[in-house]
């Protein structure tokens, strides 16, 4: 593994980090400028909703606490500043540090979107691998269900697995339990659609890998069929699906807002829609930026996995250098 | 035990029975298929069972399907222990103190664990709670309650004289940021402690409303102790009297609530004495609703509301599931139409507008029979509403020719009406937030209806904030906005001039934007008048104005609706604000 580490040069690392706060603080920039432009008082939702009636004492006294009565580049400037010293500020409507509520929503978002990258690449890898090298109709049969999976929107799945699961068989609860049977559903939801993309990249590599030479040559050796498919012909096919995991697992975070509000889950995704709804700048642009933050990580991971999987990637990627 | 409970059914069903009339009635019509309310409908036609009465018949109300004369076994033996699990679809309360802020979601968890110093009975009359008895001077300036003995908050303070004026100190605070609270408390001027048990208020102006105000869950007496932690420690986990405390709260997962086990609080209308049955609560948060549904008939959940017309409709099917009906009381669902400009400051363009809307056909299919059509500027749940059913008849001819006369005869191409080149446009902003879907689409059956007689209803869907904005701004001629209060006063906080304009904030309470200096009189004397008669007749004036005037179009009850699982026996509504109360309530698993 030491050895593996070093075939990642610093400046790749440095380039990275550089560009990584580059984003990070475009990010911050685009987001609180769109929930500020929408038109919209948060002074109003902090304190109101439906039904309640707000005084002009109790708005003045937020709006001050909050610092809404200053100007909103005056707003920005300060967001900004604490954003660069790590803190996220205080959320207008939950009464908490943004920090402390990213902190104790990122774990179940986490949770669930590990499973589920980890239960589409099974998926994935099964379909794949059970529909390769076992004639046609295997192949369309593979292919049509990962089409199929992949087209399949968050929210119909969600509520047909409720429906079938829940309602129907009794078998699953809908909403999130103590134990871990209330994972299972919003894991398929969420693992489903994606092992679909990710079966799609897989097959297409594994036939050329299966029609390539080494593989030819690794069948002369007298390796077995099985052999073949798992030691040299899936190292190969996995590549494009590894790079494409780390685009996944963002897509994960944003459908991590579908689900977990159909499935009643604490998490990120929750917050953020909560937040949207109610103005509440500082937790969308806290959320967003942990989102960025850990896509930006996983990207990170991905191409170092690449790297470690394929070494020939890191001369390509870093160009003279490698 | 048992036999006692029962009486009390009993009593209470015959109180039901004789829900008066508003004395001044000569404008109230009452149609005959009206059910009483707020009422619990049993899927299916079955023996009544006792722990099923105990919800209905305290709330007071009607049983469909029923046969009388129900048997009663051992079986119905309220049992003690259990969790409850409540999933509720509003948002997750930012803070559950509901002096602070003060909405509903606040309203509906803060009454496990919060008490007010008076409630109301089925038919609307104020009994005692905290406050044992109350008297009023007769200048209606000087009022004193005294409290009830015995009684101590859960962190071992004991409910006093001084607790109270700690509370109304609490509300009047701006640092505390009620708007609910507040603006109840507005003619209170002072307290006073006559004694330990004996609080003294005074008012500014004589204030009918004021034992209304005080039912509320928003105006609930918390411990003076626990009060002076600093304000995220009390939203954490305000303490108060209740028959449940709160134990934890995971933030968009659960709250975690726990019998109080030295309870002596009940309100007055309680079926038992002592400490609840249920050994605890938890109240989570599902809010898409096909999930809440889901997770009831999955049994993960007892109790869900904000059932919504097609759930309500499925659960009517299932003998399992048990339907509570509890109308929100202040004013009736409606449609504000905005006199305070043009084409709605013309009360024949309004009456036009009215009776071009074929509202009760829509409602009744996209409602699914959950939803009755109401006449009123009042929940029927209000005992002074006047209900006024010939206001409100469709008839695009009528308002065809109301048109004509009013100057709004020509037709453009697309079929709409103009004057002077203008063409007859109803701006219409929808909050997704507080318009549920099975509205939002009777609002486009509106606005296909009115387009036939030419008026052109632009919907825009917006959130909340957005919604605020476009209020704020002047820029709507109709809107539809809920608002919950205990009493007919509601009407003067909807209809009284002075709240057209609008706070620096930008809200206001009065959409239609009614500007009429009669009206204004006969609310602030209704409003400042200690004799029950007067008091009537006065509001029943008042709303003729309103409805007459074309300002409103009443759609229905604030809707309402809770769905129990079948284990839940004796789980009521407070008839207050219509929150759930399951001090009675008790699992038969």
């Amino acid at each position: 593994m030491a050895e593996a580490l070093t075939r990642v040069p610093l400046r790749f690392v440095a380039r990275r980090l550089g560009g990584a706060v580059f984003v990070l603080w475009a990010v911050a920039t685009l987001t609180f400028f769109a929930v500020r432009l929408i038109p919209g008082d948060p002074a109003e939702a902090i304190l109101g909703g439906p039904g309640s009636q707000t005084s002009p004492e109790a708005l003045a006294a937020v709006r001050a606490e909050y610092g809404l009565d200053q100007p909103v580049f005056v707003q920005y400037l300060s967001q900004l500043g604490r954003l660069a010293t790590g803190d996220l500020g205080r959320s207008y409507a939950l009464n908490m540090d943004v920090g402390a509520l990213v902190l104790s929503q990122l774990g179940g978002t986490l949770l669930l979107a590990v499973l589920s990258l980890a239960v589409a690449w099974l998926f994935a890898l099964l379909l794949a691998t059970w529909s390769t090298g076992r004639g046609r109709l295997a192949r369309q049969i593979g292919s049509g269900l990962e089409i199929i999976a992949a087209a399949l929107p968050h929210f119909w799945l969600a509520t047909t697995l409720i429906v079938v699961f829940s309602v129907w068989w009794g078998v699953l609860p809908p909403i999130s339990t103590a134990d871990a049977r209330g994972l299972v559903l919003p894991v398929l939801t969420l693992a489903i659609p994606l092992a679909g993309f990710l079966g799609q990249v897989m097959r297409e590599s594994l036939v050329a890998a299966l029609e390539s030479p080494f593989v030819l040559s690794a069948r002369a050796r007298g390796e077995s069929e099985r052999g073949v498919l798992w030691r040299h012909a899936l190292r190969h096919a996995a590549l494009p699906a590894i790079s494409l995991s780390g685009w996944a697992f963002g897509s994960l975070i944003s459908g991590a807002v579908i689900v977990e509000t159909i499935f009643a889950r604490p998490g990120l995704g929750r917050s953020l829609l909560n937040a949207v709804t109610v103005r509440d700048v500082p937790v969308v642009i806290g959320v967003v930026m942990v989102v960025a933050l850990v896509y930006i990580l996983m990207t990170i991971l991905t191409d170092v996995a690449s790297r470690l999987a394929d070494p020939r990637t890191a001369s390509i990627r870093t160009g003279a250098g490698g | 035990m048992g036999l006692d409970v029962i009486d009390y059914w009993i009593a209470s069903n015959n109180a039901t029975a004789a829900v008066p009339e508003p004395s001044t009635g000569e404008t109230f019509l009452k149609r005959d298929n009206r059910m009483p309310r707020p009422g619990i409908v049993r899927s299916t036609p079955r023996p009544l069972t006792v722990a099923l009465a105990a919800g209905a018949v305290a709330l007071g109300l009607a049983l469909t399907g029923c046969t009388a004369g129900s048997s009663v076994t051992g079986n119905d033996t309220p049992q003690k222990g259990g969790t409850l699990t409540y999933a509720s679809g509003d948002a997750e309360p930012t803070c559950l103190d509901p002096h602070v802020g003060g909405n509903y979601p606040q309203a509906l968890v803060s009454s496990q664990f919060l008490e007010s110093l008076v409630s109301l009975d089925s038919d609307g009359t104020v009994i005692p709670w905290l406050a044992d008895s109350w008297t009023v001077s007769d200048d209606g300036l000087t009022w004193e309650f005294t409290l009830r003995d015995g009684v101590s908050f859960t962190d071992g303070t004991p409910l006093d004289a001084a607790a109270v004026q700690a509370n109304i100190a609490h509300l009047q605070d701006p640092a505390t940021g009620s708007s609910t609270g507040y603006l109840a408390l507005a003619k209170v001027t002072g307290t006073e402690a006559v004694s330990d048990s004996v609080v003294r208020l005074t008012l500014s102006q004589p204030d009918s409303a004021l034992l209304e105000s005080l039912s509320q869950p928003w105006l609930a007496i918390e411990s003076a102790t626990a009060l002076e932690r600093s304000q995220d420690e009390n939203c954490a986990a305000p303490v108060g009297t209740g028959p449940f405390v709160v134990e934890s709260w995971a933030k968009q997962n659960a709250i975690t609530l726990v019998r109080n086990d030295d309870y002596t609080s009940p309100p007055a209308d309680a079926a038992h004495e002592g400490a609840a049955y249920l050994e605890s609560i938890t109240w989570r948060f599902i809010p898409d609703s096909a999930s809440r549904y889901a997770a009831l008939q999955a049994g993960e959940v007892d109790v869900i509301d904000n059932a919504q017309p097609d759930t309500i409709a499925q659960a009517s099917s299932s003998d399992s599931i048990v339907h509570l009906d509890a109308p929100r009381p202040g004013a009736s669902n409606r449609i504000e139409l905005n006199s305070g400009k043009a084409p709605f400051d013309d009360v024949a363009v309004r009456e036009a507008f009215i009776r071009s809307t074929d509202v009760d056909a829509a409602v009744s299919s996209l409602f699914q029979g959950s939803a009755e059509r109401s006449y009123s500027a009042l929940s029927s749940v209000e005992p002074l509403g006047v209900s006024r059913p010939d206001l409100f008849e469709y008839d695009p001819d009528a308002a065809a020719d109301l048109l004509d006369a009013a100057g709004w005869a020509e037709k453009d191409s697309e079929g709409y009406r103009t004057k002077d080149g203008v063409r007859l446009t109803v701006v219409f902003p929808v909050s997704t937030n507080q318009s549920i879907p099975a509205e939002q689409s009777l609002f486009e059956q509106i606005q296909a209806t009115a387009k036939e007689t030419g008026f052109d209803v632009q919907l825009t869907k917006l959130d909340l904030s957005s919604w605020y904005t476009a209020l704020g701004s002047n820029a709507y001629d109709a809107v539809s906005a809920p608002y919950t209060k205990v009493g007919p006063d509601v009407l003067r906080i909807l209809f009284d001039s002075s709240a057209i304009q609008p706070a620096p904030s930008g809200y206001f309470a009065n959409h239609a934007q009614v500007n009429d200096p009669e009206l204004d009189s006969l609310l602030a004397q209704a409003n400042a008048t200690n004799d029950a008669d007067t008091r009537a007749a006065l509001y029943a004036d008042a709303q003729d104005i309103v409805l007459e005037g074309y300002y409103i179009l009443p759609l229905y009850d604030q809707q309402n609706h809770f769905l129990l699982g079948s284990a839940v026996q004796g789980a009521r509504a407070l008839p207050t604000v219509s929150t759930p109360a399951f001090y009675d309530a008790w699992l038969k698993r």
